[in-house]
Order: structure tokens, then sequence, then C-alpha cells
């Protein structure tokens, strides 16, 4: 297993280095960058200034190495707009929308294992077609149309959640589900497929045979071998929603790092953008790997391959 | 699960299909929707009653019909939008425009996807290693705030947007098609062609492709509804189609504004969009199901 | 089953957890808009946000009346002129700042001498470089000195030279390139409000300052608590205000306006600002088409569109069309000048005549208020000029129109709230990269205004330049544009035309 790891650590190591690549290559998508960041009344003056601050004026292979050996030490580069170092805004933020992410996670399980366990348990039936309906309906709906639909029932009409902010947990409430809802299909099918496949397992009917309770048979044995797969999907998806936050932050006033994202993007500043984009593939590579590790750790099968 | 009668008179597994397929009501019920909906985009110029460019200020925000409101007519059907342009004629148009996001940045995404991911399954070895990296490449990578990053720098057009659309979007098709050409390969006619000494694009196009396609039929519909709410996405935050074409993301953004007021400015597209993205989901699924069923969940 | 009682311990949870919503009842006045303030500085973050802020922890030396169009006293309680260049100030006694020390001519002078000199880089130059320095005369007299005649150097004292205590930026710690890096200094100063709590970027809270001198034009202050948000999203400062959330907010959309006056619960009111639409043209022809360097598809233009319509039905009531290069209610401003009505007949006649009977295609630069361009783009339409919109974030459009790719850019300038035509004609009409006609006539006239401190004399200078350039439509000047306000209906607030709101001056009923 430790082979399969280290394999597996060497390719996410390569992933990482392809993706800051690429992510450093978007400097150069305007063509210069040091009119990007300069902006209207930018001077030559002013132009070489940025451009000597920010190193624009060394061979792009330079630049890259420089960047991603900083970016190593921490240093994720300076923000043109904000005129601080971008690691500072950003680990200021991404607590936010790390609570946001895991909150929304935790609703779309919530929702979607029971209603995966629900539909396993008759497959093809009404209620099964209900569960998927349930999970497909949201999944049509633009993301921003479902959250201000949302705003105008539960705080505009009927007043029973705040508006906008992160000051209380009832803050948290419908973006978490405004959110999470996209996850919810995927996890749901997931968790019906693999409860089938477990529920027909020899293992399951040699339980039953000796008697073990209807609810004990689906959750303590069937539930915990289904769980495996959709546990590693669910660490994916965590960092999928750290990247799909713009909306939902802009929509609902919470500081993280979407928001950020968002404002970076609309004010060119360039280092920013970069180095979200980057934090946030670093993240869902290591998730990634710790999928991989632990389905390796739970299934032996995969060890050996 | 139907059992297969090993007669004579056994139908052939694509006739078997069909019959399944006529049979699923998901499926029917997807197909109908999308075949209504771009027989509306095609006949669009004969079915509009007004020009959905035409403003005329004077006449903004004029309520659909069933409202109860002295603005409401009968030569506005569904209304008028904040511009005084017909609501109904533009949703006719805007058809036509969802309809050609999703189905171009479907096709880009699919040639990428499919390329890549037919290799991939087909060479094996290094070719695959070369591929699955790529793949994993681009699965980490943020795909809105990547699409709104270089939108922002080069400037939305519609061109720009079904570009990177379909330069993003290409991974799940890569994954299928990467299984499904490794189930085919093994087979027996496979061998025999390479036997016979045909060239290897010969044997990608004539016998590895026309196995696989159901596959590729059927992540293209889940694909071409994923365009087309990424569409929607970039639209509300002003970097996806431009004004004044009327693209169903962009006429739900432009509706945004209103929403709490008006809400039939954002439902009516938005419902549109939903039935759309919908009857695509079920189509893409009911395929799945009737040429695929392992692949299910 | 488990998931059943959970969800109604949630529901129930739910309901006892909206935060206290903190208006008239306790003495806190909420306000958000769509920006973030990541800095509370008045010289270090170049935003309208803390233009207003700068006004409440600050104080100018005078501060402009709106309604006598005159400068009363604030931190100077009087001045006198020493020919142009030239102004000593008679400085108010007894004044303190935030933090206890007493207001003297050294905070004058040390504000003055950071600003001008460069090596601290302070942005916008444009607000400190007409000054040279600063001369203490004694310690409530100051002298102020100016490279050259300035017209609008008041204008400059009162909205955005802010007076810093001596030795406020020293403080600055060390930023990540070595320099001292001056937003981190705590802000202090001696105006009506002080700030209680702050997080970059997302909030920043005011309260009182229960010492602030009496007798200034900004007078005493009413309201306990001023918190400002940011709140990016329209629709959310929407429900905000119809839930109680948000006190007050500015820039909401006219339909949105609309409906929120008509539902009675919140007060709306439109309010003219100083920036005025407008639409430039590439008149050397650098771009990709040459049709507008043709007088006669200018003119086209100028009768295709139905700008009245627009400032009516979107822009607001108290919008304007104007026909000349400035705002109306700016010094020095005339719409005696050539004007163009809407007529499409005379506009397509007028391009057959130009050599493009059938329309032609062209790129239309725009960056904000989409509707409007998207109006523009429908007239145009009906003449047969099919315009294809190329939305652009304001820094990126300004390269493109610096570097004169634009055939057209629908632009829009709030000349700093400065209500005088040197803050606008000025600008665009001397030569440089904003200059779309770089026209040597046009440019001495506007000099002449410049540099002159006789006011007819200035009229007349700039009535030449005005004249100049709506002849040969240089600009196709659009519309005034109007703001309009949305805020609580327990609250006394009086917007005025700078787009700098007085929260100092408002009240509860």
């Amino acid at each position: 297993m430790l082979a399969y790891l280290f394999k597996r650590l060497i390719s996410a190591l390569l992933v990482a280095l392809t993706v800051s690549a690429i992510t450093f290559s978007m400097t150069f998508l305007t063509g210069d960058p040091a009119i990007t960041l300069g902006g209207e009344t930018a001077t030559q003056e002013d132009l070489a200034t940025i451009r000597e601050f920010y190193g624009y004026d060394k061979p792009i292979p330079v630049q890259f190495f420089n960047w991603l050996g900083n970016a190593v030490q921490g240093d994720l580069g300076h923000s043109h707009y904000l005129n601080q170092p971008v690691a500072t805004e950003i680990f200021t933020r991404l607590p936010t929308t790390m609570t946001l992410g895991f909150c929304a996670l935790l609703f779309a399980l919530v929702l979607a294992i029971p209603l995966g366990v629900v539909a396993a348990i008759r497959p093809n039936s009404l209620l099964d077609r209900i569960a998927l309906g349930v999970a497909v309906v949201g999944q049509a709906m633009p993301s921003f149309w479902f959250a201000l639909t949302m705003m105008l029932w539960f705080s505009i009409n009927w007043g029973i959640l705040p508006v906008s902010g992160t000051d209380t947990w009832a803050h948290f409430v419908m973006p978490s589900i405004a959110l999470g809802y996209y996850i919810t299909p995927g996890v749901m099918r997931l968790t019906r497929a693999g409860m089938l496949e477990v529920l027909q397992s020899d293992y399951i009917r040699t339980a039953r045979a000796k008697g073990v309770s209807r609810f004990s048979l689906l959750f303590k044995h069937a539930l915990r071998n289904a769980i495996i797969p959709v546990v590693s999907l669910a660490a994916v998806q965590f960092g999928f929603m750290l990247g799909g936050s713009i909306v939902i932050e802009t929509i609902f006033a919470i500081n993280g790092l979407g928001f950020l994202a968002w404002e970076s993007i609309q004010r060119a500043d360039l280092p920013m953008m970069q180095a979200i984009v980057l934090i946030l593939s670093l993240f869902y590579i290591m998730l990634t790997y710790f999928a991989d590790a632990m389905n390796a750790w739970l299934d032996p099968r995969i060890r050996v391959a | 699960m139907s059992e297969v009668t090993a007669t004579s008179t056994a139908l052939s597994p694509r006739r078997m299909m069909l019959k399944q397929a006529l049979r699923h009501r998901g499926l029917l019920f997807g197909g109908f929707i999308v075949v209504t909906i771009v027989l509306i985009a095609i006949f669009a110029p004969f079915l509009a009653p007004h020009d959905g460019y035409e403003q005329v200020l004077s006449r903004k925000l004029i309520p659909p019909v069933w409202f109860d409101s002295p603005k409401a007519t009968w030569d506005h059907i569904l209304g008028t939008d904040h511009l005084g342009r017909d609501y109904l004629s533009r949703l006719i148009y805007g058809a036509r425009i969802s309809l050609m996001i999703g189905f171009s940045a479907m096709l880009i995404s699919g040639v990428i996807g499919t390329t890549l991911g037919v290799c991939a399954g087909y060479f094996g070895g290094k070719v695959d290693l070369v591929i699955s990296f790529l793949i994993t490449t681009r699965l980490s990578m943020p795909v809105v705030l990547v699409a709104l990053a270089v939108v922002s720098l080069v400037g939305s057009s519609l061109t720009v947007v079904i570009l990177v659309l379909g330069f993003l979007i290409w991974d799940r098709f890569a994954v299928v098609m990467r299984s499904a050409t490794q189930q085919v390969r093994n087979l027996d006619f496979i061998a025999s062609a390479e036997a016979l000494g045909s060239s290897t694009p010969r044997i990608l196009f004539v016998e590895v492709l026309p196995n696989v396609a159901n596959h590729i039929i059927v992540i293209a519909t889940l694909e071409m509804a994923h365009a087309i709410l990424l569409e929607a996405a970039l639209s509300f935050l002003g970097l996806g189609v431009q004004p004044p074409d009327p693209s169903w993301g962009l006429m739900i953004a432009d509706a945004k504004g209103l929403m709490f007021f008006d809400g039939w400015l954002i439902a009516i597209p938005g419902t549109a969009l939903f039935l759309l993205i919908l009857a695509i989901n079920l189509l893409g699924d009911g395929l799945r199901d009737v040429t695929a069923p392992e692949n299910r969940g | 089953m488990k998931s059943v009682k959970t969800s109604v311990l949630f529901a129930l949870f739910a309901m006892t957890a909206l935060p206290a919503i903190a208006d008239k009842s306790d003495d806190t006045l909420n306000w958000a808009t769509d920006k973030e303030v990541a800095v509370v500085d008045p010289y270090f973050s170049v935003t309208r946000e803390l233009i207003v802020m700068g006004q409440m922890g600050w104080d100018g030396l005078v501060l402009y009346n709106n309604e006598t169009r005159e400068f009363d006293p604030l931190l100077a309680t009087s001045w006198k002129w020493d020919g142009n260049t030239a102004v000593e100030f008679k400085l108010r006694e007894g004044v303190v700042f935030h933090d206890g020390s007493a207001f003297t001519a050294d905070d004058v002078i040390y504000t003055v001498d950071f600003l001008v000199n460069e090596a601290n880089g302070v942005p916008a130059k444009s607000i400190y470089n007409w000054m040279k320095k600063a001369t203490k005369i004694d310690d409530l007299t100051v002298r102020i000195e100016l490279n050259a005649p300035t017209a609008t150097a008041f204008n400059y004292l009162s909205n955005e030279i802010m007076i810093m205590p001596e030795g406020h930026y020293d403080k600055a710690s060390e930023g990540a390139d070595g320099k001292k890096d001056f937003t981190t200094v705590t802000p202090n100063g001696t105006g009506p409000y002080k700030v209680s709590e702050s997080k970059p970027g997302d909030f920043v809270k005011w309260e009182i300052n229960d010492a602030y001198f009496e007798g200034g034009a900004k007078g005493t202050p009413q309201i306990g608590n001023v918190n400002f948000r940011t709140i990016a999203e329209s629709n959310t400062q929407l429900a905000e205000l119809l839930t109680g959330g948000l006190d007050w907010a500015w820039d909401v959309p006219q339909e949105q306006a609309i409906r929120l006056d008509e539902s009675g619960k919140v007060t709306v009111t439109n309010e003219k600002t100083m920036r005025i639409s407008y639409i430039a043209f590439d008149i050397d022809g650098s771009s990709n088409t040459d049709a507008f360097t043709n007088k006669l598809v200018r003119q086209a233009m100028a009768h295709a569109i139905n700008r009245e319509a627009i400032a009516t039905e979107l822009v607001g009531p108290a919008s304007v069309v104007i026909h000349s290069a400035c705002h109306p209610d700016q010094f020095g401003c005339t719409e005696d000048v050539t004007q163009y009505e809407y007529d499409p007949q005379k506009a397509k006649a007028l391009l057959a005549e130009a050599g493009y009977p059938d329309g032609f295609e062209f790129d239309f630069y725009g960056y904000r208020q989409r509707e409007f361009s998207e109006a523009v783009i429908g007239d145009l339409a009906a003449v047969g000029i099919r315009a294809n919109l190329n939305w652009m974030q304001y820094r990126a459009l300004l390269a493109e129109v610096h570097a004169g790719k634009t055939p057209i850019n629908h632009m829009t300038w709030g000349s700093g709230s400065i209500p005088d035509v040197a803050a606008i004609t000025s600008h665009f009409f001397k030569g440089g990269p904003d200059d779309p006609a770089n026209d040597p006539l046009t440019a001495a006239a506007i000099e002449r205004g410049d540099t002159s401190v006789d006011p007819a004399e200035r009229e007349v200078a700039y009535a030449e330049a005005l004249g100049i350039i709506s002849e040969e439509l240089y600009w196709l000047p659009m519309f005034t544009y109007t703001k309009y306000y949305a805020f609580s209906n327990d609250l006394n607030f009086v917007p005025t035309p700078d787009e700098i709101p007085r929260f100092y001056s408002a009240s509860w009923k």
C-alpha cells in the first residue's frame, strides 16, 4: 500500500505543478500584465515600476520559477489593489468559505444519504422516483435563482431567517442549502447504488438470517459498507464546492474566498486571482489524494492494483 | 429484467434497445420536450409574434396577459422586459441561443474529451498515463472561477463563452470514453481487425467508435445541460452572452433585479430553462438506462 | 423518524435565531454599498465610500454648501487670498483629534507636506498636486501656496483634503516590500464620528464623537452609531431594506426604487448628481472603423438616439438631456450650443449622404448601466446602424480608449463632484489620451479659462470651447445621472447632488 500511496503522491505533485503553470499563464492572457494592473492613469513610469516590482520584465520561465518558489514558501504575491500580501487576505477569508462548504456538505449528506437508503430499499418504486426527482429538480435551476427564491420566502415573506451576512449560525442556513443542493443528486445516487449492491451480498443475507433487526441491518451493516465510496466522493465534492461558492457568497454577502475571487476579477487584481485559483486547485488535489488514500485503506483490492 | 429468448425470431440488440426506449417514460418525456424546444428554435422567425430586439421604452415592463393589470394585453402575451421588448419573442429566440451555446460547447468538449478518452482507453500504457494526468489536472481546476477569469481578461462574446465552456467541460467525456473503450478493447472483433492489418485510425473509427457511441450520446446530453447552466451563471455575473442577444441565461440574469417585485420576469425564462435542463437530463438518463444500464448511479 | 424530529427542532431554533435588527431602537444606522472597504483612510483608498467616510472621521479646512454654493468654515474659520497663488487660513480653536491631541497649524502643515511628498506615493495626485507647500504663521494660522492659479482649489480642500494629526503616518508598520505601509495606521481624525470596530473588506463601524466641536459647518451629529457593510448583490440590499436589516442604501436601480416606493416600507428619493453620460467618437480614425471621422455620421448618430426617452424612462425623474460637454450645474457650463433633436428620418438621410445608405456595423464599448447602452444600441439599430456591444470593466475599457481603439465609447464622468467645468471639459479636451479630438483651438480656449481667476473671463473662454465641441460633435453629451436613495422611514435624511451623504446631519424621526 505504501507503494501505491507513493505513486499517487508523485502523481498529485505533478498535477499540482501543471495546474500552477496553467494558473501562472493566466497572467499573460491580456498581453501586458503591467497594463492590466496599472490600469487607467498609469504612465509609462508607473508601468515600469509595476513591471519591476512584480518581475514582469524577466523572461517567462524565470518568472514562473520565482512565483512557484515564493508560493511554496507561503508568499503568494502582492495584491496590487489592496496593497498587501495576497496570502494574508486569502487566509483571513478561507475559514469563512470552509465553514460554508462544510455546512453545505453536511446539508447535502443529511438530505442525500437517507434519500439514497430509502430509494435503495424499494428500487424503481414511486419512492425511488420521487427521491431521484427531488435530487434532479434542484440541479436544473440556476443557483442564483434558487438562492434568491429562498431569500424571498424565508426572509422577506416569512421572516424566519436573516437575509445576509455571517453573524449567527442562522445566517448559514440558506447559503448552505443553496450550495449543498447541487451535490445532493450525486451523493444520493452513489449511496443508492452502493446500498443496492451491498443489500444483495451474502454478508447481509447472513445477517438477516441471523435475525438482526431491520434498522440495525440497514444502518449498522449495510450503510457502513456502502458509505465508503460516498465518503471519498464527499471529500472531493467539498473541494468542488469551495470553488463554486462565488455566486452564493455574492448573494448572501458572505465574505469568503469566492467573493474575494469575484472582486479580484472585477478589479483585475491578477496576483490575487492566480493565488486563489492555485489554492483551490491544491485543496482539491489534496482532497482527492486523501480520498484515494482512504479508499485504498478501506478497500484492500485497490491496494494491490 | 427481461429475458432474451434464444429463438430465431429474437430481435437484434439495436431493435431491443429501441423497444425499451419507447417504453421508458423518462426518456420519452425528456425527448419530447427537447425536440419541441429544438423545433421552436428552428422555426423561431415564424413563431415569434414580434421582433425580439425591438425596444420601445414607453411600453416597458408590461406584465403577462393573465395578470390583473390595466397594462396587460394580448399583443404581448408574456409581457415585455425592461426595455419594452416582447418577452415571448425573446423567449423563442432565446431558445436558439441557449441551444446553440449548449450544442456548440458540447460539440467542442465532446470532440476533445472523446478523442482523449478513446486514445487513452485504446492505447493504454504511456498514452493512458499522460491523458489521465491531463484529466486529473483539468478536474483540479475550479471551472467557474477559471471561466470567469478568462472571460473577464479576454472580453466576453458569444464565441469566447462557447470556446471557454467547450475547453473546460470535456472531462466527463474523457473519463467515460476511456473506461468504455477499455472494455471494448479486449473484445474479439478488435483483435481480428488488428490481425487483419487494419490501420489504427480505421480501427478506431470503424470498430471502436460505433461501439461506444451510446456512451457518447448519453454524456453529450448531460454536458449540454451543464454548458447551458454554466452560461446562466456567467450571465448572472455579467460575463456571459452580451445584450441585446436573448439567451435564457441572460434573460434570467437581467430579470434578477426585479425578482422580488415582478417575479414573472425571472420565472418565465427560468421555467423554460428549467424544463430544458430537466428534459435533457431525463433524456440522458433514459438513454443511459436503455443502452448501458450498468453505468447507472 | 429521526429526521422528522430534527427538522422540527431545526425550525424552532431558526425562529429564535434572528439577530437583533439594529436601527432606530438602538440608535444604529446600518448602511451598505456593493463595494468593499479594505482600508479606512481617505488618501489610500480611492473610492466613493472613503470620500463619505473621510467626511465622517475627519474634517477639511472648509466645507462646500450645496445650497448657497459657497464654502463654509470648518477647521478654518476664515481665509484670505494673497494674489492667485497663496491663501492664508485662520484655524479654529479648541478642536481635538479622536485620540485627544489638540488640533493646530502643525497638523495642517504635516498633512500638506505628506501629500505633496512624492516618496509617499499618495494616489489620485490631482487632488493635491496643485499645492506647493504650507507654512506656519502661528499656532492657528497657516499659509498654503499653490503651484499655479487653480480654480478648483477650494473644492479639493472641501471634499478631499482631510486633515491628519502631525506624525500620523509615521506609525505605519513596514509592508512586504520593506517600505512603510501607510494603510496600517489606526484612523485618527477630528471628525464627528470615530471608528469603533472594523474588519477590512467586511465592515466598518463608526460611533459618535461626543467631543466634536460645535459651530462648524457639519453641525452636531445626532445618530449614535453608523455601521457600514458590503453587500454586493442588489437584491440582497433590497431584501435587507425590506426586512429592516439595512437602513440606508443608494444606487438603487430605477425599477426597484419605484417598486420600493410603492410598497411604502422605505422612503425613496431621486436626487441629481454631478455625473453625466456621454458618447465619445473616434475622430482621427485610429480604431478599426473610420465611419466616425465623418461629421455627417456623427450628426446622424446624434439624431438617431432618443436621449429624452432614455433619461425619462430609464434614468430617473431628475435626469435631464444635456447638450454640452459638462454638467449644467457646473460653473462655466452653458447649454447655448448646437443642439440635435431626436429625428430618425434625418439620421437616415444623413447616413445616406455620408455614403452609408444601408447603415454600417461597428464595435460599441461601454462599462456602466448596461441597459442605457442597450437602449442606445436599440435606437441605432432602428436607423440601420448595427452596434456590437463590447462590455468591459472600467479599467480595461479605459486602456482601450487611451489606445484609441474604440470607435465609440459610452462612458460617464463624475467630475469628482466638483461643480466647475475645469473638472471635466479641461480633463477631456486639452489634449492627451482622453481627448478624442486633440483640437488645438479647443485646447487653447480651455487653457484661457483654466488660468484665469476672473469668472466672467472664464465663462467666455469655456463657452467658446464648449461651442466647438458640440458643433463638431467630438462628444455626444447624453444626460445627467441621478441617484436613487432608499432609506428607513424612521430616518431624516437629505441627499445632496455631490454624492457625499451627510450621515452627520441625519437624525431619527
